[in-house]
């Protein structure tokens, strides 16, 4: 206890940071998913307070995340009812909360960094396609889901396309200014500005196009946003009519097998979702320290029960605002805590101000994020990787953008083992030559799968050559190996080849050679 | 196949082994250095900087000279300094010399052995300066190993006393020295003596107008 306390000066400071920068995504992401923006909140105030408390991490702050936007927009298509939703929610949350219990924390370890980074950049790309339309005020319900072809007929770009000609034009000028803002905010001249390093881009951004919209009202504009391109929380007028604003799961769709499709997806998902911000955020923890992963499964369980009980989304750790909270100078899990608290009384106290809010202004936030997730340099980084890692991650970004991401991820997964199997099988032998001259050396692990290589790169040999077969730097040969070299050895002087034998004399294995 | 065609051989599998772990690895280092360490190590073949401290390419800038002395008319070393210094910005320079050292050896016997007498008069020097402590020492090899240390040692302070390091103590207060021996018999490295940026030294080498 008294450690949290010595650190309140630094927490509570940077709580207030955060809070700031994740009231517009608790916004902006229950946007994007297509249920009631009250959802979000109780997602953010969920994650900050209950997994705060209960997770071992001491910089991660966890609330609604963009990457179950897609997730969550789909599902809400496919159920009957929201209430269903929620009713997944808890159940997703069970299935955490015994992936805890099953020490699973260490399965994400198991994810190859590819598809993870492919993941991610599919859901950028899937937010950034889904909220062109409401970046211009284009509001419409019926946008579909994550895959391009949907019901109504059209697709992810013809939707893009039907929003020009809706264009709401007061909506789409607060959705450039605040595109603009994000952009500017991203130079490193700009960032490194101390004023404009303390104030969160997302929250300026609500700012002036809250500020822009009144001002437009107030002069009777024709610009002005109606209230339907605006935030629409409840307003609670008493404590009684408040409680009336939470949703409850309807546990009488238990044997409804799509909720239960949904709630493993989920489970999976945001299992990974968070296992993955830990990861990052513990890697630039000044004081490095470890966040235990089956502990933070448990809470992220319990908080998604809770959540989903109260009406919420579904809550993950999340990168954008745990690293808002480091950068912030968070030190300890107090400020997690903290910033749930916050959201919390924002609703309950300020909600006529969060609904003067305009919609566009949360959707310019929400492409900016996107954008940052499926950056330009983070592709080139992975294409200069070489193929056996840019492969698997087109794929997966392919293979989530046309099915959905749990299919994504499995596809991702098969097409990066296969390439990390023949990468083994490629790099455990080495071919080079300088002229006549040849140096075939084994490398790792040979085993009896290398023969036919072996052999027909030996055979591939020209006559009159000299040949240096490198076995010294080899762990394991299989004894098939041995005999093929062997019998090299004996038959290359008919094509006038010498053959040289390089092996470590400490390896009994390589006695027989 | 003759020797020198095996070392061209090596190097193809070397390269090729390096673009297959990482593909990127020439394009990025062809592009630029930035090496944290300086090295002025011995020219001994069995004491190479890299593999010793585990270190790839681009990572260490080196120096190697008979005994890796530092000698204040030395250009080369001076030139290899004041780049490492002053253009790479090196947070640390290691002096590191080897037990067992042929250089030391010899400086410490009154055979003439040519031209290199004069480079090994420095190591001359580093006896006279600590006599009385190494010809207490008994044992001829220990005696040799002690003079061995005494001479990193010096040359630490050697490199102190150049006003390329004066001006970058005071300017950046960087870089960090280190006098390090290398055990032939163990592959373990010794540290023997360091100086942290900033230290002074015997006043009449300290610059004051730098």
């Amino acid at each position: 206890m008294k450690k949290y306390i010595k650190n309140l000066q630094s927490d509570l400071p940077a709580s207030l940071v955060v809070f700031l920068v994740a009231l517009p995504l608790c916004l902006g992401i229950a946007l994007g998913s297509k249920v009631p923006l009250f959802s979000g909140i109780i997602a953010g105030v969920v994650g900050g307070i209950v997994v705060g408390v209960l997770s071992g991490s001491p910089l991660s702050v966890s609330g609604p995340a963009a990457g179950l936007t897609a997730i969550v927009a789909a599902a809400i298509l496919k159920l009957p009812t929201f209430e269903t939703f929620l009713l997944a929610v808890v159940i997703a949350g069970i299935i955490q909360l015994i992936l805890g219990f099953l020490k699973a924390g260490i399965l994400g370890d198991y994810v190859p960094n590819s598809v993870i980074k492919g993941m991610l950049a599919a859901i950028g790309i899937i937010l950034i396609l889904k909220q062109l339309p409401h970046l211009v005020g284009f509001d419409k319900d019926f946008l579909g889901d994550e895959t391009f072809s949907q019901a109504d007929n059209e697709n992810t770009f013809s939707e893009i396309f039907k929003a020009i000609g809706f264009i709401t034009p007061g909506a789409a000028i607060i959705g450039m200014i605040s595109i603009a803002i994000l952009v500017l905010f991203e130079n490193k001249k700009i960032k490194r500005n101390s004023i404009v390093k303390q104030i969160p881009a997302p929250l300026l951004v609500v700012a002036i196009g809250l500020i822009i919209n009144e001002v437009l009202k107030v002069s009777n504009s024709p610009l002005a946003i109606q209230a339907e391109h605006l935030v629409n929380l409840p307003v609670a007028k008493n404590m009684s009519d408040f409680i009336g604003l939470f949703s409850k799961p309807d546990f009488s769709q238990l044997n409804n097998s799509t909720m239960w499709t949904v709630a493993i997806t989920l489970a999976i998902v945001a299992s990974l979702e968070t296992l993955l911000s830990i990861e990052a955020i513990d890697k630039i923890d000044p004081y490095k320290r470890v966040t235990p992963t089956n502990r933070e499964l448990k809470a992220q369980g319990i908080g998604n029960i809770i959540s989903g009980l109260l009406g919420g989304l579904p809550v993950t750790s999340v990168i954008v605002r745990s690293s808002a909270n480091l950068n912030a100078g968070g030190i300890s899990k107090i400020s997690a805590i903290a910033h749930g608290v916050l959201l919390f009384a924002s609703v309950l106290l300020i909600p006529d101000l969060l609904n003067k809010i305009p919609l566009s202004a949360l959707a310019a936030i929400l492409i900016f994020t996107g954008y940052k997730l499926a950056k330009i340099p983070m592709i080139k980084e992975f294409y200069y990787k070489g193929w056996g890692q840019f492969i698997p991650f087109v794929v997966t970004v392919i293979a989530i953008l046309l099915s959905d991401l749990l299919i994504g991820i499995l596809i991702g997964g098969v097409v990066s083992l296969f390439f990390m199997i023949r990468s083994n099988f490629k790099s455990s032998v080495l071919v080079v030559n300088d002229k006549n001259n040849y140096l075939l050396r084994l490398r790792k692990d040979v085993s009896f799968l290398n023969k036919p290589i072996i052999k027909s790169k030996l055979e591939a040999i020209p006559a009159n050559s000299y040949v240096i077969i490198d076995s010294s730097r080899a762990d394991f040969i299989d004894k098939d190996i041995v005999d093929v070299i062997n019998e090299y050895k004996e038959h290359a002087n008919l094509k006038n080849i010498t053959v040289e034998i390089k092996k470590n004399d400490f390896n009994e294995m390589q006695d027989s050679l | 196949m003759k020797s020198y065609e095996k070392l061209l051989l090596e190097n193809k599998a070397w390269a090729a082994e390096r673009v297959a772990d990482d593909p990127t690895f020439f394009t990025r280092l062809s592009k630029l250095q930035t090496p944290e360490y300086l090295w002025i190590g011995c020219s001994d073949s069995r004491v190479p900087a890299n593999e010793i401290t585990g270190t790839q390419p681009g990572e260490i800038f080196v120096h190697r000279n008979i005994a890796n002395l530092v000698v204040n008319t030395d250009l080369n070393m001076l030139s290899v300094l004041q780049y490492a210094v002053e253009v790479l910005k090196v947070k640390h320079i290691i002096v590191c010399g080897h037990f067992g050292c042929g250089g030391v050896k010899a400086a410490l016997t009154n055979n003439s052995l040519g031209i290199i007498d004069k480079w090994l008069r420095n190591i001359k020097d580093v006896h006279r300066f600590n006599r009385a402590e190494v010809d207490a020492i008994e044992n001829e090899d220990d005696r040799v190993d002690r003079m061995i240390e005494l001479n990193v040692k010096e040359q630490v302070m050697n490199l102190a006393k150049t006003s390329i390091v004066q001006k970058a103590w005071k300017n950046s207060n960087t870089p960090h020295i280190h006098g390090w021996v290398y055990g032939l018999k163990d592959g373990l490295i010794k540290p023997i003596f360091e100086m942290p940026a900033g230290t002074h030294i015997d006043p009449i080498y300290e610059y004051d107008n730098l």
